[in-house]
């Protein structure tokens, strides 16, 4: 089971950021995620795997400076 | 150096005007060349139009300059205001000042948004906005006394010559007892050396017992104040509350400021953490998006940005609270204590550096192959403290390591320096030139444009090359984004009023990652709303970043997630409860529509504001080189066959990189058609008669230059 933004979800061996957002709904705004703590971009989602137990947030948009 | 001297050539007692519904409705005129202060009110017609903050300043410059004015001409004139809304407690982002002046290097009016207390210490004191002309014939201090009720001009001499020590200095000579009453801007011998001489605006930071600051940046009005002769200008204001604005409905405006802040306190831990690592997350980001400037903007991630980046940020940050505004929840002003120069003045000693923000790391770190936080901490430490733009510099220096890279200039050029990309010890160096104004930081220090003159005609480099590398537009250097896959921040950077600066406009996420935007009239609706709703914090003394860098929960379930609306009711609500104007979502952009309008007449009015003018180098649109070409060359070989349909299979990499640049610079083109439609101008980019009228901002001497462009 992993934690996404607080919310219990089913993990699976291999399963990628790129897997998760693919379940989720209203997430075409998501460009950036923290995967425990650390920030994780939309190139590398589909290469990211999450580790069982992984505390995840959705960062909602990037807004620049 | 001696004991600093202040002697007082000047003093004006005033009666101070209260703040009704967030404004003084008085404006402080202060004339260098005769030590002359005057006090005016501000009429009624001027403040429904122009709001405050950014309006008030460009209206009084307008009334200030001619068409032939120059930046150091005398009448040439700096204005600090805060807006309406500006100084309230608590409320997230809530103490901006805005400071305009005619920029040394644009030539036209520039604007930059600051912390500090000062704008809301000056309103306090009195006044809704204070426009400084003429010049000084020794240095001078000025005093804003809101607790006495007296304006002061001091003639001073020993002043501490950084601005990192005068400040301080100036902070405990005018209320030792109380230094947090004090807020002080000065520039630094970096202002007085260079054309992007900055403004450090002060606060005292009462946890650390220490002034801290930020910076008004861009384009050089730091310049401008150093011309003037002016050291320094002081606030002095006593307690404040959120009564002090003398808000129309106080009830509201608690009710608001507690729930943006609460959200703020509540999400930021969640998003972006602000409040532990200022900007310094965007490093990451945008390196993995490719759009993290690298070697002169030529690439846009490097390696290397692991290590400058919030990961490293974070821990070397001081801890404590950083609002740059009393309250403020977003809290991001952070800096480091105990940092030790290795090179300088200050070598050896031990300093507390403010920043660095995401532009100064990725302008002065990755921009210039340098990948040190503790260099990058160096860097910005001395831009603050001799008044210099880290953007500027860093943008600038960048191009010298290209040219220098590329043989267009060499040691002979540079005095005997190695200024390759990642040479740390060159590149401090270059700083300290530039701060005293001697060797080839002299020439650095004014900016790529005129280097890039001085380098083809004394040097007798490229100037086609240097023109597609160099980055600036309408004189000023970018801001640091990688915009190559972003047509619409090619267009938020080119047809920005005061030149590449990411604060009217940031759709790179938006155009690029999430293709929200794939017309050119989705775009040219982009570069109509967002530069209009982003100009409304300018006019009110606010901060941009509690409204869309901390977004609510449900924001992805709203009809427009990118606009955050829940946020821009709430910036109504605050703008109703402080001047007691019923005010909607709409309401906003109006106010800034007619604002933003009359700031393109005035560069009209300047000589510039054309469509000649909104131009970009190639580099900000596509790859120049073939080495860039082929570091990208799926991508771009992609797009020639797919997207322009092209057979490329007997095209060499300089073959392609022409191919690409004819579309992407025809794209631009047409981006800008677009824009000037949606925006109401004509095709060279002016505004219609029409649209002045309809904003209201059809006063005869508006339409007199529009006329005078050929506007019928």
């Amino acid at each position: 089971m992993i934690q996404v933004d607080e919310k219990p979800v089913k993990w699976y061996q291999g399963m990628t950021i790129a897997d998760l957002l693919e379940q989720m709904e209203d997430v075409r705004f998501c460009s950036v995620v923290r995967l425990n703590g650390r920030l994780v971009s939309s190139p590398k989602f589909a290469d990211t795997r999450i580790p069982n137990d992984a505390v995840i947030q959705l960062l909602p948009l990037v807004a620049g400076g | 150096m001696g004991h600093m001297q202040l002697k007082e050539i000047k003093a004006t007692p005033y009666v101070r005007a209260e703040v009704k519904k967030g404004y003084t409705d008085q404006s402080l005129h202060i004339n260098l060349d005769k030590a002359d202060i005057r006090i005016s009110p501000i009429d009624t017609a001027v403040k429904e139009k122009f709001i405050g903050g950014k309006g008030y300043d460009l209206w009084y410059m307008w009334n200030a300059v001619t068409g032939d004015t120059k930046w150091d001409d005398p009448e040439n004139t700096i204005c600090i205001s805060a807006g309406p809304l500006g100084g309230t407690p608590g409320y997230p982002g809530g103490g901006k000042s805005i400071v305009t002046a005619i920029s040394p290097l644009t030539g036209a009016p520039i604007d930059s948004n600051v912390g500090g207390y000062f704008g809301p210490y000056k309103k306090f004191s009195g006044f809704d906005v204070i426009a400084l002309s003429g010049k000084a014939d020794q240095d001078t201090v000025i005093l804003i006394d809101g607790i006495q009720s007296e304006i002061k001009i001091f003639a001073a001499s020993d002043l501490p010559e950084t601005a990192y020590e005068m400040s301080d200095a100036l902070t405990r000579y005018f209320d030792e007892e109380k230094p947090v009453n004090i807020s002080v801007v000065t520039a630094g011998p970096g202002a007085e050396n260079t054309y992007f001489g900055c403004l450090n605006f002060s606060w005292f930071d009462a946890g650390r017992k220490r002034v801290r600051y930020k910076q008004a940046g861009r384009g050089g009005i730091g310049t401008v104040f150093a011309d003037k002769k002016i050291k320094a200008v002081v606030a002095r204001f006593g307690a404040i509350s959120m009564k002090t604005n003398n808000p129309a409905d106080l009830d509201a405006l608690k009710i608001v400021t507690k729930t943006h802040a609460k959200e703020i306190n509540t999400l930021d831990p969640k998003q972006n953490r602000m409040a532990l690592v200022g900007t310094t997350h965007l490093v990451p980001i945008m390196n993995d998006h490719d759009c993290l400037p690298t070697h002169n903007f030529k690439f846009g991630s490097h390696p290397g940005a692991a290590v400058i980046g919030e990961g490293v940020y974070e821990h070397i940050f001081d801890k404590g609270f950083d609002g740059c505004w009393r309250g403020c929840a977003v809290a991001c002003s952070h800096g480091v204590k105990d940092f030790t120069p290795f090179t300088g003045p200050f070598q050896g000693k031990k300093v507390f550096v403010d920043g660095p923000e995401y532009e100064t790391v990725a302008g002065c770190g990755s921009n210039l192959g340098i990948f040190d936080a503790h260099t990058i901490l160096e860097i910005n430490f001395y831009c603050d403290a001799y008044g210099m733009d880290t953007i500027s510099v860093g943008t600038s220096i960048g191009f010298v390591m290209e040219c220098f890279e590329n043989k267009l200039i060499t040691t002979d050029h540079t005095g005997g320096m190695d200024i390759s990309f990642g040479n740390r010890h060159s590149t401090m160096e270059l700083i300290h030139q530039m701060a005293r104004g001697e060797g080839f930081g002299a020439i650095v220090g004014k900016g790529i444009r005129q280097m890039k003159q001085i380098f083809a005609t004394q040097y007798h480099a490229d100037a086609a090359f240097m023109q597609d590398i160099g980055m600036e537009s309408k004189g000023l250097e970018f801001s640091e984004y990688i915009t190559k896959e972003s047509l619409a921040q090619q267009g938020g950077y080119g047809l920005a009023l005061k030149g590449p600066q990411h604060d009217e406009a940031w759709l790179i996420f938006l155009d690029m990652v999430h293709n929200f935007m794939p017309t050119f009239e989705n775009k040219a609706e982009a570069l109509h709303w967002f530069p209009m709703f982003r100009t409304w914090f300018g006019l009110c003394g606010l901060c941009k970043l509690p409204w869309n860098d901390i977004v609510p929960e449900d924001n992805k379930d709203t009809e427009e997630p990118a606009k955050v609306v829940k946020h821009i009711q709430w910036y109504a609500d605050f703008f109703a409860a402080i001047t007691g104007k019923k005010t909607s979502a709409d309401d906003l952009i109006s106010m800034s529509e007619a604002v933003y309008n009359f700031q393109r007449v005035f560069n009209l009015k300047m000589g510039y504001g054309t469509r000649e003018h909104d131009t970009l180098p190639y580099r900000a649109m596509g790859p120049v080189t073939a080495e860039e070409y082929e570091s990208r060359q799926e991508r771009y070989d992609t797009q020639l066959t797919e997207k322009y349909g092209m057979d490329i299979s007997g095209m060499d990499t300089n073959a392609k990189v022409a191919a690409l640049r004819k579309e992407r610079e025809s794209q631009y083109e047409q981006l800008k058609d677009a824009v000037y439609e949606r925006r109401g101008w004509n095709k060279n980019g002016i505004p219609t008669k029409e649209t002045v009228k309809r904003l209201g901002i059809d006063f005869p001497e508006v339409l007199e230059v529009l006329e005078q462009n050929g506007v019928k």
